[in-house]
């Protein structure tokens, strides 16, 4: 049975939350210019042709061809686009859930990733707050037995906390209940949600 | 500030936090648990200490950043001037911050972050808790940064008035905006012992890092003169650091293993326990802003026989401290005078300092700095004109890329797609509640 999909968009993120099967579907979509991939592709232009100018002229090599390279490799890094366009939660009741990325915009277009994680090895979802040199967001982690670290529900994305709210509960109302419970069903009238809510 | 008028969010920062172990970081935990206490709310930023990185609360609620740059040298972050700026920026949208508090002058990430807070047009508030020289080579390069940051600042703090003095000497601010907030302790967690030592035998404590600046050479001397002169003493020296081969060398050489007792790093939950098992502190720092151990002493019920330097002298009244110069015969002294003393003392704590009273001091300063007038860049560039001939070009030139920078950072990731956190305020909301539940009880009965 298919219901009706909930939107919510914010940002260049939009995040659709359906059940198809009694599979309950959260999907992160994110939109991404088209100067990124044109700029990616640039950027590895640039260190191939360094590299292959170092190596062409090799009676001139000095250590101006190390730092040259060196600022290649950093350009193409900064430059470099992440050509996932989807990740999915799969809520499977009775048997897990099942993480998916989706690719999109280069020569990965249409490839998925999947990745199954089983029910009984999931302890807790939790809304985490990820710290880097730089910034700081917000994650839905998996706190799995037997792993020493937690796992990324999105490994790519960003969506902002509002976005991850409704599928920490989706998550926690599933292993509260074992995972025997049925997903939580979307509400047949909310087309679209604003995003000014507050996460609370 | 809140609509109230009285509620700060305050951004505590500085290389200096716990886990690691000293004064500075004392103070910034106690300050925050006790604002958070008043109603404010308290975020503490740091460097990350091994693998402790990420957002971690601690008692009260407290919410601390550990931000995974790598101390480079004492636990500083290496001065980076600008690439601290995305994350301070983040932390101060996302956390609506109102108030930015640096702690201690050899903080680099305190000082990034205030000027990146500078910047922004936050209010900053900064608390000097060393004392510095002049003269050598270290001293002018530290001055010069301070002088930068202190520059443009709403307010300052320092933990006494020797040390208020050595900070505007050495920053060129005006002493007006400057404000003397001293350090306090625990007076829970230091009590006296609850039974009277016996005075058949002298017990002096020690307790400090080994280190030159906490006068580890003296104790050297010291020590054995002590010894000698009177045989009912015995000394515990508590502390870990370079100069502890010094001293256990001294021990070896005047056989004195029987009465002086080296214990190592001390951890601080077992401080009081080795502080009551004495009837003396000794304190042989050669400077000091304030002093924290001679305080905790003292709570203790010792007798505290202390270095005449920096602000020690202001922190405890004549009848609880025996003063010399740090000069081993004038220690000496000072110890006679202080075992003369012992059975006249009483080991009856006294209420001189408390964080509570700390917290509201501080908090005058954030009133004050709230009320000071809003300035943009061109008002502020010339005041960094005034800190050299060349320096002053120096630091307006890094003011002019610093903003250049927060408008780059603006166009990248604008200030609305920066997600703000709810606040969460567990503990003492809990036990506001318990509180309001035990009035209602005794009031139904």
């Amino acid at each position: 049975m298919k219901q009706r999909a909930r939107v919510m968009s914010s940002g260049v993120y939009t995040y659709k939350h359906r059940c198809e099967g009694g599979v309950d579907i959260h999907d992160v979509y994110v939109k991404r210019s088209t100067f990124r991939v044109l700029f990616s592709y640039v950027g590895a232009a640039f260190l191939i042709a360094n590299v292959l100018h170092a190596l062409l002229s090799k009676e001139r090599l000095c250590i101006n061809s190390f730092w040259s390279i060196l600022f290649s490799a950093i350009v193409t890094k900064c430059l470099q686009y992440k050509p996932v366009k989807k990740e999915s939660l799969l809520i499977m009741p009775t048997f897990g859930v099942q993480l998916e990325e989706t690719f999109g915009a280069t020569f990965y277009s249409g490839r998925v990733h999947r990745q199954f994680v089983p029910i009984g090895k999931i302890l807790k979802p939790l809304l985490n707050e990820q710290v880097t040199p730089v910034t700081c967001y917000w994650n839905l982690v998996l706190l799995l037995h037997g792993e020493d670290k937690l796992m990324c529900v999105f490994q790519n994305l960003y969506p902002p906390a509002k976005m991850m709210v409704p599928i920490w509960k989706s998550l926690c109302t599933f292993t509260n209940s074992g995972g025997t419970g049925h997903p939580i069903a979307p509400q047949p009238n909310v087309e679209h949600i604003h995003t000014d809510q507050d996460i609370h | 500030m809140d609509g109230d008028g009285k509620r700060h969010r305050i951004l505590m920062v500085s290389d200096f936090f716990f886990p690691n172990f000293g004064g500075v970081e004392s103070h910034i935990y106690y300050l925050s648990q006790c604002l958070l206490k008043l109603g404010h709310k308290v975020v503490v930023m740091t460097h990350a200490y091994g693998s402790r990185s990420g957002v971690r609360y601690v008692t009260g609620g407290l919410k601390v950043y550990y931000v995974p740059w790598k101390p480079f040298l004492m636990q500083n972050t290496l001065p980076t001037l600008f690439l601290t700026f995305p994350i301070v920026r983040t932390i101060l949208i996302r956390e609506k911050i109102s108030v930015v508090h640096g702690h201690q002058a050899f903080s680099t990430l305190c000082h990034e972050a205030l000027m990146h807070a500078r910047t922004m047009g936050y209010k900053v508030v900064f608390t000097d808790h060393s004392l510095y020289g002049f003269a050598d080579a270290g001293s002018i390069h530290m001055n010069k940064v301070l002088q930068f940051t202190l520059a443009d600042f709403d307010q300052a703090i320092c933990v006494s008035h020797t040390s208020k003095e050595n900070t505007v000497l050495r920053s060129g601010i005006s002493p007006q905006k400057v404000f003397m907030v001293p350090n306090a302790v625990d007076t829970a967690m230091f009590t006296p012992s609850p039974e009277r030592l016996s005075c058949d035998e002298i017990v002096i404590v020690v307790i400090s890092r080994l280190v030159y600046r906490k006068g580890a050479d003296l104790l050297v001397e010291v020590i054995p003169e002590v010894c000698r002169l009177f045989p009912k003493v015995r000394f515990i020296v508590g502390g870990d650091g370079p100069k502890r081969v010094r001293l256990e060398e001294m021990r070896e050489k005047f056989s004195l293993q029987d009465r002086v007792e080296m214990l190592g790093a001390v951890p601080h939950a077992q401080v009081r326990s080795v502080l009551i098992s004495g009837h003396i502190f000794l304190n042989s720092s050669l400077t000091e802003a304030f002093c924290i151990a001679i305080l905790e002493a003292a709570s203790c019920g010792l007798l505290t026989v202390s270095t005449r330097v920096g602000g020690v002298p202001e922190v405890l009244p004549d009848d609880m401290i025996v003063l010399a110069q740090p000069a081993p015969e004038d220690m000496v002294r000072a110890v006679k005078k202080a075992i003369d003393m012992l059975p006249g003392i009483d080991p009856q704590m006294k209420k001189l300092y408390s964080w509570d009273d700390v917290a509201k001091r501080t908090e005058i300063v954030y009133d004050r700095a709230m009320q000071s007038s809003k300035t943009d860049l061109l008002e502020r560039l010339p005041r960094y004109l005034t800190c050299g001939a060349w320096a002053g070009k120096l630091f307006c030139l890094v003011m002019i890329i610093n903003y250049l920078l927060w408008c780059l950072l603006e166009y990248l990731q604008p200030t609305e797609g920066i997600e703000e956190v709810p606040d969460i305020r567990l503990v003492y909301a809990h036990l506001e509640s318990v509180n309001d539940m035990c009035r209602i009880q005794s009031e139904g009965n």
